[in-house]
Formats: C-alpha cells, sequence, structure tokens
C-alpha cells in the first residue's frame, strides 16, 4: 500500500494537466453548455482537439487510436479533463458505441465508424430504451425484419439523449421474436438518422430543456452489413457496453470542480456572519461533501488499482451510484448556495442556472441502470442476495 | 497510489485473524458479556507476543518499523472478530511516547507496561488540547493537578498519558502509577513527565484514530457480513427473507457504506504512514474526514444490521448488535463525528477541492 503515485502516473498527470489547461480554448470550456443546455458545434470541436492530440480516447484499443493505459491512468485522464471543465468526449461515441464496434464489429464496419466516430465527425445516439422498456431493458420491442440486404425496422425508442444532434443512432432491436428469452432474440443494429421513415420528437423536460427525444420507425430500411457481431448476441454487446459504462460512471472530476466552484460563489454572498462560506451549516455541508467525494474518488482509484490484473474488482458497482448521488448532492448545494438568486432562471447570472440545472440532474440517479437497480446488482451480484 | 497489501500485509492480517478468533468474546450461557470490559491481561499479552504492540515504531525505539497501515490492517481483524481489547487507545498512548522518544515504549511493546490515554473529561465536551487538568514545572520536576476519563477501564495501567495547561502552554505528560477508579483518574499533585506540546499529541490521536478506524472497518464489515447470511437463511412468509427487496436494497446501501468507509480508512492510514512527506494539516484533515466517514457509516451499517435482523439482532447471545454497540463507542472516542466534521469545517475557506492524487 502506498499514498504516493508512482513517478511515471505522476509524469502523466502534469503532462496532461498542461494540455487540458493550456490546449484546450477557454471559449469551449465555458462556452459547450449554455442556458444548461449542450452547443453541439463546440463540443465536437472540442472533441477534434482531443482526437488530434489522441485524447478522445485513449481507452480504445490502441490498433484504434487507444493509449493502452491503464484503469489508474485511465482514472487520472478523466479526472484532468474534468479538472480543467474540458468537454468530455461524446460518451455515446467514445464510451459507448465505439468500444463495441472495435470489440464485435467486422473489419469493414471498423474502417468505416471508428476513426469517425472518435472525432466526433459521426455524432451517435443511443437507441436502447423503450416506452415500456426501461429498466427491464430486454422487453423492448423495436423490430427488425430481415428482408434481402436489409432489415426493416419499425417500433420506437425513447429517452434519446441528443438526439436531435445526431447523425447515427445504435440501436437494440428484436430480430427473433420466438427466441426461448427475451434477451436471446435482440441484435445491436446502426442506423442512419437520415434514413427515411425515421422521426425524432424532441421530449421538453422539467427544467425547460430540450435534451432527450423519442424516435420513429417507421418501415426504416437499413443495410443488413450495419448489424455489429452477430444476429442474436446483441444482449451481450449491449453488456458489455453496460459494463465498460459502470467502471467510468463516477464523474469525480467533474463532481470536485462542481463544488470548489459552488465554494467559490459562496464566497461572494455576503451574509451576517461575513460570507455565505462564513454560515457554521453551509461550512459544515461543504465539508461532508468534501469527504464524501473523497471516499468516493479513493473508492475509484482502489477499484482502477485493483483491476490492474484484469477482473473487476466488485466495488466497481458503487461507483456509478454514489456518483450520481453526489452529483446531485452537488448540484443541490448548488441551489443552496444561489438562494434567492435561483429562482429567476437563465439570466446569465451564475445563480440563476442552478436551478435548472438541480432539477435535470435528477436524471442522473435513473439513467444507465437506475440506482435501484445499481443496489440490486450489488445485493444479488455480490452480496448473493438472490430475491 | 496502490491500495493492494504487501505479501507481508496479507501474512499480518492472516496471523491476526488466527489469533483474534481465541480471543472473541465467550458466550457464557445468555450470550456475550455487552458494554466496556475490564481489562484482559491474559489477550494482551497475546497482542503483545505477536508483535501488534509496536507496528509501526522505529526499531531504535523498540518497535518493528511497519507502520501505520499494518495498525489499521491488524486493527480491522480485532475489530472483525470482536476482540475487546483496548488496542486503538494504546496505540495513541504508545505513538505519543515514541513521538517523545521515551523510554517506556520499550516496555509497553512488550506487553510489560500497559499505557492507556486519559483525555477526556466528565465537564467538558472534547477537547484535550484545552484541559482544566494543570501541570506546574518547579525545576525539574513536573506535578499535575485535575481529573481526566479515559475511554476504557484503567484498573491496570501502569502509566497514563494524558493532557495539561502549564499556564498558557498545552503540555502532553505521562503519569505513573496513576490513581484510578475505572476509568477515572485523579491527580493530586501528581508526579508527572512532559512528554511534549500539540505536536506529540496530535500524532498519539492520529494513530488512535488510524486504529480505530480500523477497527471500525472490521466492525462494519462483519456486520454486514453476518446480516446478508441472516438474510439467506432466515425465513418467513415461507421465504428466505433476501425475497425481499426492501431488506435487499438496504443491505445494498450497507456495502456502500463499508466500501467507502474502507476505502477511507486505508488512504488515512497510508497518509499517516507517509506523514514526514506531508503537511501536518493534512495529515490531520485527511484522519478526520475518515472519522466523519467512520462515524456516519458505521452508525448506518450498525443501525441497518440491527434492523434487518429484526429481534435476534438486539440478543446478547447473537454477535450483530455487539458490533453495533461498538461502533457506537468508536464515534465517541478521540472525539466525536460532529466534532470532526466542526473541525473540518472551520477550514473549508482555505483550499479549493480536496485532491488525494
Amino acid at each position: 500500500m502506498q499514498r504516493q503515485l508512482r513517478e511515471a502516473d505522476r509524469a502523466l498527470q502534469r503532462e496532461l494537466r498542461a494540455f487540458f489547461e493550456n490546449e484546450i480554448p477557454e471559449r469551449l470550456k465555458s462556452g459547450y453548455i449554455k442556458d444548461g443546455e449542450v452547443v453541439p458545434d463546440l463540443l465536437r470541436e472540442a472533441q477534434r482537439l482531443l482526437d488530434d492530440a489522441d485524447l478522445a480516447a485513449p481507452h480504445w484499443p490502441v490498433e484504434w487510436g487507444g493509449r493502452g493505459w491503464d484503469e489508474l491512468q485511465l482514472h487520472i485522464y478523466r479526472s484532468e479533463m474534468q479538472r480543467a471543465r474540458v468537454p468530455m468526449p461524446l460518451a455515446f461515441n467514445t464510451s459507448m458505441v465505439g468500444p463495441v464496434i472495435a470489440a464485435f464489429g467486422s473489419p469493414e464496419l471498423k474502417e468505416r465508424f471508428l476513426p469517425k466516430t472518435k472525432s466526433c465527425e459521426i455524432w451517435w445516439s443511443q437507441g436502447f430504451s423503450e416506452p415500456d422498456a426501461g429498466s427491464d431493458l430486454a422487453s423492448l420491442r423495436t423490430t427488425a425484419v430481415r428482408d434481402g440486404d436489409e432489415y426493416v425496422v419499425n417500433g420506437q425508442k425513447t429517452w434519446t439523449t441528443l438526439g436531435q444532434y445526431g447523425d447515427w443512432i445504435f440501436t437494440l432491436v428484436r430480430t427473433d421474436p420466438k427466441a426461448a428469452k427475451p434477451q436471446q432474440g435482440i441484435s445491436f443494429l446502426l442506423i442512419d438518422m437520415r434514413s427515411e421513415g425515421l422521426t425524432v420528437r424532441p421530449i421538453k423536460l422539467i427544467d425547460g430543456g430540450h435534451e432527450v427525444n423519442e424516435v420513429f420507425f417507421d418501415d426504416v430500411r437499413v443495410p443488413a452489413e450495419q448489424l455489429v457481431g452477430e444476429e442474436n448476441k446483441g444482449w451481450d454487446y449491449a453488456k458489455f457496453l453496460l459494463g465498460n459504462e459502470r467502471t467510468s460512471a463516477a464523474p469525480v472530476g467533474s463532481i470536485k470542480a462542481a463544488l470548489a466552484e459552488a465554494k467559490k460563489q459562496a464566497e461572494l454572498k455576503r451574509s451576517t456572519s461575513g460570507t455565505a462560506l462564513d454560515e457554521p451549516l453551509l461550512a459544515a455541508r461543504f465539508a461532508q461533501l468534501e469527504a464524501e467525494i473523497m471516499a468516493l474518488e479513493l473508492t475509484v482509484l482502489r477499484v482502477a488499482g485493483d483491476s490492474r490484473d484484469g477482473r473487476p474488482d466488485p466495488a466497481s458497482s458503487i461507483l456509478k451510484l454514489r456518483g450520481s448521488q453526489l452529483q446531485q448532492e452537488v448540484f443541490e448545494l448548488m441551489v443552496d448556495v444561489a438562494g434567492g438568486e435561483a429562482l429567476t432562471w437563465h439570466t446569465g447570472t451564475w445563480g440563476s442556472d442552478t436551478m435548472p440545472r438541480y432539477l435535470n440532474y435528477r436524471k442522473a440517479s435513473i439513467y444507465s441502470g437506475s440506482n435501484e437497480v445499481q443496489r440490486n446488482i450489488i445485493s444479488g451480484g455480490i452480496l448473493g442476495l438472490k430475491g | 497510489m496502490d491500495f493492494t497489501p504487501t505479501e507481508e500485509q496479507k501474512a499480518l492480517v492472516g496471523a491476526v485473524r488466527d489469533l483474534a478468533k481465541h480471543l472473541t468474546p465467550k458466550d457464557e450461557g445468555r450470550g456475550a458479556p455487552t458494554g466496556p470490559q475490564p481489562f484482559d491481561a491474559e489477550g494482551w499479552a497475546a497482542l503483545a507476543e505477536m508483535g501488534l504492540l509496536g507496528l509501526p515504531f522505529d526499531e531504535e525505539k523498540g518497535g518493528f518499523g511497519a507502520s501505520a497501515v499494518e495498525v489499521a490492517l491488524a486493527a480491522s481483524e480485532l475489530g472483525a472478530a470482536r476482540v475487546a481489547l483496548p488496542y486503538a487507545d494504546a496505540m495513541a498512548a504508545a505513538a505519543a511516547l515514541a513521538a517523545a522518544g521515551h523510554d517506556l515504549l520499550g516496555d509497553v511493546v512488550s506487553g510489560e507496561a500497559l499505557v492507556l490515554t486519559a483525555f477526556n473529561q466528565t465537564d467538558t465536551a472534547w477537547m484535550p488540547d484545552w484541559p482544566s487538568r494543570v501541570a506546574s514545572t518547579d525545576g525539574r520536576v513536573v506535578r499535575l493537578s485535575g481529573s481526566a476519563l479515559g475511554s476504557t477501564d484503567l484498573l491496570q495501567v501502569a502509566a497514563v498519558v494524558t493532557t495539561a495547561m502549564d499556564g498558557d502552554e498545552l503540555g502532553v505528560y505521562l503519569v505513573r502509577s496513576p490513581a484510578v477508579d475505572g476509568a477515572a483518574v485523579t491527580f493530586d499533585d501528581a508526579d508527572a513527565i512532559h512528554l511534549g506540546g500539540r505536536e506529540v499529541l496530535d500524532a498519539s490521536l492520529a494513530m488512535g484514530n488510524v486504529a480505530l478506524g480500523g477497527e471500525a472497518l472490521g466492525a462494519m464489515g462483519a456486520a454486514l457480513r453476518l446480516t446478508t447470511e441472516y438474510l439467506k437463511t432466515r425465513k418467513q412468509f415461507g421465504v428466505p427473507i433476501m425475497r425481499f427487496q426492501t431488506l435487499t436494497q438496504r443491505a445494498a446501501d450497507m456495502y456502500v457504506g463499508v466500501e467507502l468507509t474502507r476505502s477511507a480508512v486505508l488512504f488515512a492510514a497510508m497518509t499517516l504512514a507517509d506523514a514526514a512527506a506531508l503537511p501536518c494539516a493534512e495529515v490531520a484533515d485527511t484522519i478526520s474526514r475518515m472519522r466523519y466517514l467512520v462515524g456516519t457509516y458505521g452508525r448506518q451499517v450498525g443501525q441497518e444490521a440491527i434492523q434487518l435482523h429484526g429481534g435476534i439482532g438486539m440478543t446478547a447471545e447473537y454477535a450483530v448488535g455487539h458490533h453495533t454497540s461498538r461502533l457506537a463507542a468508536i464515534e465517541r472516542t478521540f472525539g466525536d463525528t460532529r466534532s470532526h466534521l466542526a473541525r473540518l469545517a472551520s477550514d473549508v475557506a482555505n483550499h479549493g477541492s480536496v485532491d488525494v492524487v
């Protein structure tokens, strides 16, 4: 057991910190979210800059532009990027569909999609959830029926985040409705969002923003070579995708940066005790969250270090659960700090963004497997409590 | 940063686990004894024989040249086995002797001399650095007056480590053969030895808190294990109660609490082991954060362990409630959760964020 980073990891940290601080322009860092919504061109531009430096997808296989870093080094990479407020590469591209294509796609699919996925020349959307398939994803009903060299897709996806900007969508579709188990009849299909019969409709959320969408498929014809891997093996690929997501699911760097920002703002608010940060109960709340975030970050590091032998540490299951909780608590604290300023929305002041952001991030404990599902994974998979 | 135990650390854990099994309180027909226990000299000798009392101290001072990490690992095994020996307290006292370079440390490490702390006071909140006890120095003679409370039975101590004010000056003192009554000790112009000032107190509490954190971690892990086993075997309504998600969701949260605590305790131990290379405040802050987390999650895990067991968790003949009892005591030893949080809160304006790498 050793507190300090190894020298090589420290050097990497210094190098990345310098790059993220100096080479990514401030207008991208402070501009890529405007009034609570992503500005797609700026996000694309940032990802292109990262890709030019081979920093868009370091976790990918080396032959497709990965860096061969271990989990600890990847953690350093993510946290330094978040610390510098650099827009993260689009998760749908680099964390979700990219690794699936790299692991299971045909050589043609890899050539065709991986470089453009990494640079964000293609903007991917995710087509997993359906109106009747949320936590119970395997009950999805969107069908793909083989017709010659094509699949014909019919059905509906929902909660498609940033789907209004999507060029392509990776979907789970039912190719064998007669399979013995619902999980066995599902395939992983890549669909051009400009296809005829594909419609995107916005869903407005409680923060007033347009972040998620419904996507409808009405006899959408998809070339069969856009199937990833084998037909009816899509559930395995989806599990692989969601497993990848879990180990990187605690955005510790962002949470820390947000808490530090909240603290700075609290010091700018005058109060009877001096500044708001001098108020004992608010100061205690900061101290609590700093301790909790420390415990989470240490757990991320512990899990990262333990997986150096290849097997993920079971404690990785808690990262999404705790990461989403702390993210929500920090955004809630921001509203407390903003106080009366939070009652007006998006007027250009710091405090006026806090309430819609707080409302928006209630999503964090629901998406990527709700926290109740995460607890089921822990109780069933780790504690052996079979329901 | 690396949380992987070395081969030596794994061997230590295995050895302490085997020893601890023999030191688990025995069932006396209607269950194990409850609450604070009298000092068990035989058990103490076994800890000494294994070398646990000298783990973190330099060899030239009579220790075994390991570190606070080994203390936390050993304490965790003792906590898991419900060993009712004042290991954390003795490590705090020994760390004061080590920081002062006092040669009584050799006898402490060998188990010949039991030295414990007495930092509490009945009429004050936790503030060992501002005691009502008074020291007066006359040439080489130091005398102490006032009273103190230890955290455990002091009847067999050879000496206690306590604090007193000499004028405006905080001092840490060693008093041999003190006048004790249970956990209480009275100093009536008692002969004392000055061990040092605040730095000695900090060193003492840091080691004591790391040991306490380890013990709590062991107790929490054991409480979780007992709870999951119980959920698998206990039947109600014709099925094992693990079929009820309202219980398993809460067991999952207990697991989260245990694992977050594990990270914090091991990190605090690594931080103390590396203290020479770090600013003092960083060591103390890290330990306070750890104690805050141990307090918060120890309370959650201890309370939930009983609740998920139901009535059996309340009985003295079943182990789980004893863990809860001990966790509640740990939370009030060497400062409580609130005092550690208050310390941290008073300092939040002095840094942007808390960085661990």
